[in-house]
């Protein structure tokens, strides 16, 4: 297991350098000169060219990759323009709140996922089958900023049932209760595509797993249908972590816009400030932020599914 | 389509017909009725399944006794009904299958017996030994899980201590060479022979009555074959089970069953003792089966295949349902269905040719 | 089922994945049991779905002859009214204009970015896809191991980060589209074009002197290309709701003009004054998606039909 997971994490190495390389692209495709524009129009020949000796900008592409590589690994993802502080620690005081609201929301997807994928696999019939893929493929095809908006106009606007939105401070003080209730909203609207998908898989893999021969041998032991379906589920469990998992990273992209929507103070807020002020280095510490988070993710992820499968633990 | 009658108005025509052999047909077998009373009665077994507007008579009024410490082979090719009137008997198929006709465990109707009573009778009363031992373990849960789960979901032991020392002791019955070490094992941890020892051991845990073996021995190696089947008919001897055993190996029927019921297009064709029907077949169909398999060191010639497909359960042909690809049929096998008949001691056989020769 | 709700990838098992209701297929019964007629059209919820998808379009194309107002046209005094008021059938927005007029010319601006990727992406994703199957071991392996770094982002950050950098604008954001949208589809053309060598005629062509580039494209490209076209209209639901996102972040269409995220971002002021009314980019999106997906799926289940019945 030890030499599995090692395994994995060596894995991941080059794609966490893959990851780097496209960051380091973006932020070299951005269009103009970085020079002129921090220099001005005024700017006198040997100022341009002690700025882009200071820079680092007249070395070779590749040796700027390895300098800015060298900057990240020492958690120097540059400095933000707006606030002018060091973008790492801004971005993660905001990434904590975004983790606040992923794990909810992945909660939601996960178990209500599990819930009406099981439903759907279990309960015979058109309406029930019908049913749940109308349920899945909506919540599926659902984008989050319309489920939110509508979410708050249904439930927060017209009824003041739940509150859409000022959470100023989710890992504060202001107690357990008053953060699950500004979760609500936000986590649905977060957590309803991932459920969908996650439905679907479940009811696929249940499917599978009831249709396999080792459940018709456990009905000819004797063994109760209840019984026979968990063991059904405990098989189709690993494919459907797997899947989990990875919606899980996805909703590291989604919740962006959820942010947005229900100002919370998360990594996706941050960015779209940084949007409207061309804060370009901070929109790149998050991106990588996030990459890494969702890289972590999926390491997880692989981890569980060789504890839960044996026959993949090589 | 003439199979679309439901099954219950066939058991009418069955039993009307004059040239079936007595209803419970077995007086002409020369068996000792009365004496010992069958563990498992198999009475005009009809199973029908239908899906999606279709029906399909599988099993087309099966007639078997199974009696204890006797292997009884059920004989025939894929689609024959053979393992389908197997697991008709555990009623495992769900709801698009309906049956008819009399499954009798000890007198009990296991047909008519709730759900919930049923659940009771498998596994306990009746197990199963399946074809592929790698398909019929949980591939998640560890070998000795799954002999407690059976052993303690039937109570045959009082506790969880008592149902792990009797799973130990099970997996040493079946030759498992190391039982500690399988107990604790994963299905893919272990070979093809160990797992079916595994899987019989779960089948055999609450000493069965009636044991049904669907081919068991066709996933594995030939060597591995003849271990399994030896380890069989000592556990048979021991528990004294009576014992269904299903498979289209000729070579398997002959060296493990007592009786052998060749099975064609859903019914019994010919019915006798293992030795006799195999070496000495009267049903035209039989001999077409034994002549398509090649006899190690007997000069046989040509091997000869049977002409034509067998019939698809939904369509099968008005008159014998072997008529079509039948060498020696006539006019009369086209138009009237052949019934089992007794043709010499302790034998049956439904074919118009015997017919004949039997009244001449 | 094809909806692709995401980013990932189609040839794994279980990335895109449904089944039918499951007809038990009953052990030891001849083949002829389970045999089925299958319909060979498409069903009501992709026919209906298929209707709407050709409503936008068609909304997009006439829009100057659909719309009573322009999109930037209003009046101050005209502000958020309600409903059916006044020829306005949506409202009003903030300034005054027709909302009904906006979300019409919208559809231009926001169907465009939805397609336009889809398009470029398929091109690119096939022609890496083709690359990559016939290519050398070496080429598959350069080609595939870079589309994987692509999997280690959640695909709307990695759009994003390019359309941030890029600068707002539609044709940045479609080109950023255009990148997240590659990867997905060239793992479909490669793995397409695997399957297709392993199939006799290509041993048969192989054989008779064929070259490369005739190969690829009399026998390979006509067979890849049903499952690749499938999959690409299956994604046009999921990047009309990403271009929107852009517009929504402000990184599409500037301003003053008419674009279904943007207009979402614009009106969701009025949550509280005009709850209706700040709905109404956010329900036209949510059901193009649906019903870009649902015809996506319908058209997805009808192919296959085809490719059983062959």
């Amino acid at each position: 297991m030890i030499r599995f997971l090692l395994r994995r994490i060596g894995l991941a190495v080059p794609t966490l350098l893959g990851v780097s390389i496209v960051i380091f692209v973006t932020i070299r495709i951005v269009p103009g000169d970085p020079v002129a524009s921090l220099l001005g129009p005024t700017g006198s020949a040997e100022a341009r060219e002690r700025l882009t000796k200071d820079l680092g900008l007249d070395a070779p592409i590749p040796v700027q990759y390895v300098k800015w590589l060298g900057n990240v690994v020492q958690g120097d993802l540059g400095r933000s323009i707006a606030k002018q502080t060091d973008a790492l620690p801004y971005v993660w005081e905001a990434f904590r709140n975004t983790l606040t609201l992923s794990i909810f929301a992945a909660l939601v997807a996960i178990l209500g996922g599990i819930a009406l994928g099981v439903l759907a696999a279990t309960r015979r019939g058109r309406v029930a089958s019908g049913f749940s893929t109308a349920v899945s493929l909506f919540s599926i095809s659902a984008p989050q900023y319309s489920v939110g908006l509508i979410l708050i106009v249904y439930l927060s606007a017209g009824r003041g049932w739940f509150p859409s939105g000022g959470m100023r401070n989710p890992t504060g003080d202001s107690g357990f209760g008053d953060l699950l209730n500004h979760l609500w909203l936000p986590g649905i609207s977060a957590a309803l595509v991932p459920l969908g998908i996650i439905a679907r898989m479940v009811r696929s893999s249940m499917l599978d797993a009831l249709s396999a021969d080792f459940v018709e041998s456990l009905r000819a032991r004797g063994i109760p249908e209840w019984k026979v379906r968990w063991h059904a589920f405990h098989n189709a469990l690993p494919s459907v972590l797997t899947i989990a998992g990875l919606q899980v990273g996805y909703l590291l992209g989604g919740v962006i816009f959820v942010e947005i929507v229900f100002s919370w103070p998360g990594l996706g807020l941050v960015v779209f400030q940084s949007i409207s002020q061309r804060d370009l280095p901070v929109i790149q510490a998050g991106v990588l932020v996030s990459a890494l988070a969702f890289v972590v993710i999926n390491l997880i992820v692989d981890a569980l599914h060789g504890l839960m499968d044996p026959r993949i633990r090589r | 389509m003439e199979t679309a009658t439901p099954a219950t108005s066939s058991v009418v025509a069955a039993s009307s017909s004059p040239a079936a052999a007595s209803p419970d047909g077995r007086d002409g077998t020369g068996q000792p009725t009365g004496a010992v009373q069958p563990t498992l009665r198999i009475s005009d077994l009809h199973t029908v399944f239908r899906s999606r507007g279709l029906t399909v008579a599988a099993v087309r009024g099966v007639d078997l006794d199974l009696h204890p410490g006797e292997i009884t082979v059920l004989l025939g090719e894929s689609g024959s009904g053979k393992s389908v009137t197997a697991k008709s008997v555990m009623r495992l198929y769900g709801a698009n299958a309906s049956f008819s006709g009399a499954v009798e465990l000890e007198g009990r109707d296991l047909l008519s017996l709730p759900p919930k009573e049923m659940l009771a009778v498998r596994g306990a009363e009746i197990a199963m030994v399946p074809q592929d031992p790698t398909a019929a373990l949980d591939p998640l849960r560890r070998i000795g899980a799954q002999l407690v789960e059976v052993l303690r979901q039937h109570k045959v032991v009082p506790n969880k201590a008592a149902a792990q020392a009797r799973a130990l002791e099970l997996l040493d019955q079946v030759g498992i060479p190391d039982p500690k070490r399988v107990y604790r094992s994963f299905p893919h941890e272990l070979s093809g022979g160990m797992r079916q020892r595994a899987v019989i051991a779960i089948a055999v845990s609450c000493d069965p009555k009636v044991l049904i073996a669907d081919e068991p021995t066709t996933a594995l190696d030939v060597t591995v074959q003849a271990q399994i089947l030896d380890l069989f008919q000592r556990l048979i001897a021991e528990l004294h089970s009576a014992v269904l055993l299903v498979t289209h190996d000729v070579g398997v029927a002959e060296e493990v069953g007592d009786r052998v019921g060749v099975m064609y297009a859903g019914r019994i064709v010919e019915f006798g003792p293992a030795a006799e029907v195999l070496n000495t077949p009267r049903h035209p169909y039989t001999r077409a089966l034994l002549d398509s398999i090649p006899t190690p060191g007997v000069e046989r010639g040509r091997l000869r295949s049977i002409v034509g497909q067998p019939p698809v359960s939904g369509e099968i042909p008005a008159g014998c349902a072997f008529g079509l690809r039948c060498p020696h049929a006539f006019a009369r096998c086209r138009s009237v269905d052949a019934t089992l008949i007794s043709v010499g001691e302790r034998r049956q056989a439904a074919c118009h040719l015997l017919e004949e020769e039997v009244s001449a | 089922m094809t909806v692709v709700h995401q980013i990932t990838d189609p040839t794994r098992p279980g990335a895109v994945e449904d089944r039918p209701d499951e007809v038990p297929a009953e052990p030891d019964v001849a083949p002829a049991a389970t045999k089925s007629i299958k319909r060979r059209r498409l069903g009501w919820p992709a026919r209906i779905a298929g209707s709407v998808c050709a409503l936008f379009f068609l909304a997009a194309v006439a829009a100057p002859l659909l719309t009573p107002f322009g999109p930037l046209e209003g009046d101050r005094s005209q502000r958020l009214l309600p409903f059916f008021s006044g020829g306005h059938l949506l409202g009003t927005d903030g300034q005054g204009r027709d909302v009904l007029s906006r979300i019409i010319w919208g559809a231009r601006p926001s169907l465009l970015t939805g397609l336009i990727p889809v398009f470029v992406a398929g091109l690119v994703g096939t022609v890496l896809g083709l690359v990559a199957g016939l290519g050398t071991r070496r080429i598959n392996s350069i080609v595939m191991r870079t589309l994987d770094v692509f999997y280690a982002f959640p695909a709307v950050l990695l759009a994003i980060a390019i359309a941030a950098a890029l600068g707002s604008g539609t044709s940045n954001a479609i080109i950023a589209l255009s990148v997240i949208l590659i990867p997905p589809i060239a793992r479909l053309a490669e793995s397409e074009v695997a399957r297709i060598k392993s199939a006799d005629f290509m041993e048969a062509a192989r054989v008779s002197g064929a070259g490369w580039l005739s190969i690829s494209i009399r026998h390979v490209l006509p067979n890849a290309a049903p499952a690749i076209v499938v999959y690409c209209t299956a994604l046009v639901g999921l990047s009309i709701v990403y271009a929107a996102g852009l517009g929504f972040l402000g990184l599409g269409v500037a301003p003053p003009n008419a674009e279904w995220g943007l207009m979402v971002n614009d009106l969701r002021q009025y949550t509280f004054s005009a709850p209706q009314i700040s709905l109404v980019p956010a329900v036209v999106i949510l059901i193009a998606s649906v019903a870009f997906n649902v015809f996506g799926d319908g058209l997805r289940d009808l192919l296959d039909v085809r490719a059983e019945g062959k």
